[in-house]
């Protein structure tokens, strides 16, 4: 029956190729039309089962909170600098539109603490403790015994005081403190120096003491962020693409008005922007150098040049139709199925190698056009559809993996390949036709004798024969080869690093380490949501006090609860009522000189024992911005900002206290307003937040707040402590999610999910060849060699140093459908051929095997010049499988064989002697 | 009826001595214990290896000096350059505390309840390293039995926190040596934990002037996953000390 089909098939393309090439350009036209509309998403989150509670978390996060998906803009360079250009770019970024249909990108652009809502709640936003032992900074407005109350006020909450500077946010806490001193010392210093007075720069220190630098700045001044909010989430990826687009775009072209500083994006969107763009980019280069590879290859081997171009051309049809398939079924690409048309070239190829390569052979013993199309339906037609139809199932079972991304990958995949073995019949033999049609025309023409090739390979027919004959040793030295890379197959690792699988040099990904380095903040925060304010300021509280957790992000930054704000009423109006009863001086004491001098002694002596207990308390942050005050005790030369002061006061009293007389007449008035204004008692009600804090923490409805996680530590470099993270958070929350912990858990779920793809998968192939061969012994020989073959793959990469990742744990599968053809076509071959003809077996399909081995090679192999290392490790593992395959076929399955022809041979003589 | 209730006595009785035994042997063991930590007077140099905010490693080595069983403790860094020079004093057992900055040849005193906070970056805190007797007076103890360490025997005790003291533990976990009661591992337990939040392994112990010295422990942040080690690189016992040298003017000196 399906020899009869083959035949009448074969003969179709032979009478009317005409026909068969109208419906493959009518059907690649159509398909060609669906495959436009295919999209790449590139979120590890959309791997994961829809149906888990992580991803569950994670896409209603991202969903309802357009801050937890935002764009960053980091800008380098000198503080006043990167100020000026936040304040340039900031405007440009918000009226951002899309092209496409006009409407607003951009909801909001954060880049600045808010400074209104603080100024107006400022002590109240403060902790009890802290006010309590720093409220006396407030207390008087004028220089002189301002300068007391900050001393007195540092001596209460630092000095003597390791616990004060413990912990991130304590140790933040100082350095913002230690800044507004910094900054302050400074303007005095321009107070009594020959620049003259500036009310702004006054102003500015009074708010820098009081109210902290508004600017999202790192530790050491010199990196900005702006957090670009867009009016759209991760989930929409057409609008992903434009709006990473539309800012940088603006970025690049506000840049060159400040050519001195350098800006990039980075965060979740940017990433996934990135990663699209460059994985496109990189399948698409490293799919032409596969393509070409492999026309060369085919040319060399097959010694034509026209064939390997229709196997080519085959394949594209075959690639055209496969992405118009999966644009109608799936929708679209995900990380592991963005590869399909890397993987399509390695697998498809095969289909026509086959076909072309046995036409060929009866083309070259004088065959008819017809009959030889007849011979290779019938000698190869059986074979690829066998082996297309087995990797098919094989991809297929993936469906029933509780991963999206493998379930995807095995629909896909599947579908892909019937979409070429499809064309490998419908087009491909059709071409065949006209091709040599083309040939015998020229011959008629020329009168030339159309020289036969032989294209089969002899010595690779001959090594085989041999290896079948001596089949102890080759059976012995097989076993002890899988015995050496089994045992190095049993020590392979699992690579959990997620950063391993980020593309090396973009500028998304080197800005994450930025921001890592100079903020002290990995970006690999973990989020948790909460169902109202009072939830999450538990949950903060909680999860403040475990060892992995840096900071804390949630409304109850800007949202105390009611007993805290009771306790701190009660201690701002004590501090109120002093601030009021203060009168401005307009004039400085005579004698305020020298008290002034005495008391900045006093704050350098505070200010380097704190940098010395900083020191010894190992907090460096607290260390470092001590240093840029009082400078090193290691270091000689260093500035010393109070120190100098006090020298230039020395050198000239007058000046210095006509100086500061008019300083204190712009710092005075200033700095009693400020701190008035932040002398609220007024309880701070929910309603009172400003718009900007419940965008950043709460969602539309305001029903779901967001708490989001900071660890202390990369997660990345050491796994031990990323599981302690994830179990801190189990503490708070069972529903914590972030980039984290959706990628182990998509280790942990593709890791079981890859483990019973091959189980399945090479059950579903036994039975399938069990079907094909009508014998269970032929089915499990055609399997030996793949699965030899796998120990051998695992054995190499664990021998070349490599680990299996979340991307290349799907080389195990499609090793399997790759590799089972191999087997599979021997023993087609074999059996068509009889007994004692191994040599002739690998001469012929051992050539198309070697071939086809050699194609899928090259193909995958062309994910190694890939920037994205997840793509790298497939192409790299799939290089090795698909080679380790080949050669278990070759040196495990001719010794098996050699070994059945001869048990057979004596089982017929017994039978013949009985 | 008078024969069971005789019999109850008899139980009751047996489980009351029984019990009174294990108690005495508890005390007894920890005041062996106690008795080999703090030694009427010792000096050594120590080096202690800290981690610091930026995940760097830290090396500091100091001088230390016990009097009184431990219950007045001098420490002096002596490296690197920038630390060198600046001294703690803890006096009561570590609930008195006060700092010697060089820099500013200031002495400044800690608050209260300083005791209870890391000392200097490291995982110990002041009351591990200046607690003298706590152990006695801080917390009654009860054996739980015997548990090896390695292949060392040693006794279980558990020591918890009387009420009224000022100890930040609520319960320590000790193993200590049968053969020379050295402890070798300890677990602390903070207020609300139920785990141990700190563990610290005592090795290398050598016997010294006739007394069993760890050269090296380690203390795990339990919590915080980090870890304090702390190597002994000599050490004297029965040193005369001074009096004076446990003084605000002998901090500075």
């Amino acid at each position: 029956m399906r020899e009869k089909l083959l035949r009448d098939f074969a003969k179709l393309h032979a009478a009317k190729p005409l026909l068969m090439l109208g419906l493959t350009l009518l059907l690649t036209v159509l398909l060609g039309y669906f495959s436009a509309d295919l999209r790449t998403t590139m979120r590890w989150a959309d791997l994961l089962p829809e149906d888990d509670p992580r991803t569950i978390e994670y896409n209603e996060i991202v969903n309802e909170f357009t801050a937890a998906s935002s764009i960053a803009v980091v800008v380098q360079g000198e503080e006043h600098r990167i100020k000026a250009f936040a304040e340039f770019l900031a405007p440009k970024l918000r009226v951002l539109t899309d092209p496409t249909d006009g409407k607003s990108l951009v909801k909001r652009v954060d880049y600045k603490q808010e400074v209104d809502f603080i100024r107006n709640h400022g002590m109240m936003l403060l902790k009890t403790k802290y006010l309590k032992n720093t409220q006396d900074i407030f207390k008087d407005p004028n220089l002189r015994p301002f300068l007391t109350n900050l001393n007195n006020s540092l001596e209460k909450e630092y000095v003597g005081k390791s616990e004060s500077i413990s912990g991130r946010e304590k140790e933040d806490r100082a350095v913002d403190f230690l800044d507004g001193v910094e900054f302050f010392v400074a303007s005095l210093q321009k107070a009594i120096s020959y620049e003259g007075i500036e009310k702004n720069n006054i102003e500015h220190a009074v708010e820098r003491i009081l109210l902290g630098d508004p600017y999202f700045m790192s530790y050491d001044k010199n990196v900005l962020i702006l957090n670009v909010i867009p009016t759209f989430t991760a989930v929409d990826m057409k609008k992903v693409m434009v709006g990473v687009s539309a800012v940088q775009t603006t970025l690049d072209k506000a840049i060159m008005d400040y050519p001195d500083i350098e800006a990039g994006l980075t965060g979740m969107l940017p990433l996934v922007h990135d990663e699209v763009v460059y994985s496109e980019q990189s399948l698409g280069y490293t799919s032409v150098i596969a393509l070409i590879g492999i026309f060369f290859l085919l040319a060399i081997t097959l010694r034509m040049w026209s064939a390997p171009g229709l196997a080519i051309l085959n394949l594209l049809v075959g690639i055209i139709w496969a992405m118009g398939a999966t644009a109608i079924v799936v929708g679209e690409l995900n990380i592991f199925t963005s590869m399909m048309a890397v993987i399509l070239l390695g697998l498809g190829i095969d289909f026509s190698i086959h076909l072309i390569s046995t036409f060929s052979e009866f083309r070259s013993l004088r065959y008819s056009i017809e009959n030889a199309m007849v011979e290779a339906f019938l000698k190869s037609g059986k074979g690829i559809l066998t082996g297309g139809l087995t990797t098919f199932a094989a991809f297929f079972t993936l469906v029933i993996s509780s991963s999206r991304g493998m379930k995807e990958m095995g629909i896909v995949t599947a579908l892909g390949l019937l979409m070429i073995l499809l064309t490998t019949f419908i087009f491909l033999p059709s071409l065949l036709v006209f091709r040599e049609r083309r040939m015998e025309r020229s011959f008629l023409k020329k009168k030339k004798p159309v020289k036969p090739k032989d294209v089969s390979f002899k010595s690779l027919g001959m090594l085989s024969g041999f290896l079948g004959r001596k089949y102890g040793f080759t059976i012995m030295a097989s076993i002890a080869a899988t015995l050496i890379f089994g045992f190095y197959a049993n020590k392979i690792t699992f690579d959990q690093n997620y950063m391993n699988m980020q593309p090396k040099g973009l500028t998304s990904v080197v800005l994450q380490d930025t921001v890592l380095e100079r903020f002290d903040l990995s970006m690999d925060y973990a989020l948790i949501l909460a169902d109202s304010p009072d939830e999450a300021r538990e949950m903060a509280k909680k999860i403040k006090k475990r060892g992995t957790v840096a900071i804390t992000e949630d409304i109850s930054l800007y949202f105390p609860d009611h007993e805290a704000q009771v306790a701190r009423a009660e201690i701002i109006q004590g501090v109120k009522a002093r601030i009021e009863e203060s009168k401005v001086n307009a004039q400085l004491a005579n004698h305020a000189i020298d008290d002034i001098v005495q008391e900045l002694n006093r704050l350098e002596m505070n200010i380097m024992e704190m940098q010395d207990l900083a020191y010894l308390g190992g907090q460096d942050k607290v260390d470092r911005k001590c240093t840029e005050i009082v400078g090193s005790p290691n270091q000689e030369g260093q500035p010393r900002i109070i120190f100098d002061l006090v020298q230039k006061i020395m050198q000239n009293p007058e000046l210095a206290h006509a100086g500061f007389e008019s300083y204190q007449r712009w710092f005075a008035p200033h700095f009693k307003t400020t701190a008035l204004q932040m002398a609220s008692v007024s309880p701070i009600e929910l309603k009172d937040l400003p718009e900007s804090v419940f965008d950043r923490y709460a969602n539309e409805t305001r029903d779901k707040f967001l708490l989001t996680v900071f660890p202390n530590n990369s997660v990345w470099e050491d796994l031990d402590y990323l599981d302690r993270f994830t179990n801190d958070l189990q503490t708070v929350s069972n529903q914590a999610t972030g980039m984290p912990i959706v990628f182990i858990a998509l280790i942990e779920v593709v890791g079981k999910d890859g483990r019973n793809a091959v189980i399945l998968t090479l059950i579903v192939v036994f039975l399938l060849l069990w079907f094909d061969f009508r014998n269970p012994t032929y089915a499990l020989i055609a399997m030996i060699p793949l699965t030899v073959g796998i120990f051998w793959m695992v054995g190499l990469m664990t021998l070349f140093g490599m680990q299996l990742t979340v991307i290349n744990v799907m080389g195990l599968p499609m090793v399997i459908g790759i590799g089972i053809d191999y087997g599979v076509h021997v023993l087609h071959r074999w059996q068509t051929e009889g007994m004692g003809k191994i040599n002739v077996v690998y001469a012929g399909t051992g050539k198309a095997i070697f071939l086809t081995s050699l194609t899928t090679m090259l193909a995958f192999g062309s994910l190694m010049f890939s920037v994205w290392p997840g793509f790298a490790s497939l192409g790299s593992a799939m290089f090795i499988g698909v080679g380790a395959c080949f050669l278990t076929t070759v040196l495990v399955l001719t010794g098996i064989l050699g070994w059945y022809e001869r048990y057979s041979y004596r089982q017929e003589v017994k039978d013949v002697k009985v | 009826m008078k024969r069971i209730l005789a019999n109850a006595l008899f139980f009751w009785l047996v489980l009351v001595i029984s019990q009174n035994a294990e108690a005495q042997t508890g005390n007894e063991i920890i005041k062996k214990v106690n008795d080999l930590m703090n030694q009427e007077s010792l000096f050594s140099k120590s080096k202690m290896l800290i981690q610091t905010s930026s995940g760097q490693v830290r090396k500091f080595e100091y001088d230390s000096w016990g009097r009184d069983h431990n219950e007045k403790t001098l420490i002096r860094y002596t490296s690197p350059r920038r630390a060198k020079g600046q001294a703690i004093l803890m006096r009561n057992n570590a609930d008195d505390i006060w700092m010697f900055f060089p820099r500013t040849n200031r002495v400044r005193k800690m608050a209260t309840h300083a005791k209870r906070q890391k000392m200097e970056g490291s995982d110990f805190s002041y009351e591990d390293m200046g607690s003298g007797d706590s152990f006695i007076v801080d917390f009654r103890t009860t054996l739980l039995g015997t548990e090896n360490v390695g292949d060392e025997s040693c006794y279980k005790l558990e020591l918890k926190r009387k009420s009224g003291s000022s100890s930040a533990y609520r319960k320590i976990l000790i193993w200590s040596s049968k053969r020379d009661f050295h402890p070798l591992k300890m677990e602390y337990f903070e207020n609300e934990e139920t785990h141990p939040t700190k563990l610290l392994t005592l090795s290398e112990i050598k016997i010294i002037q006739g007394v069993p010295t760890a050269k090296k422990m380690v203390m795990q942040d339990l919590l915080d996953g980090t870890q304090t080690e702390l190597l002994l690189q000599e050490i004297k016992y029965g040193v005369r000390l001074e009096e004076k040298m446990f003084t605000e003017r002998g901090l500075r000196q």
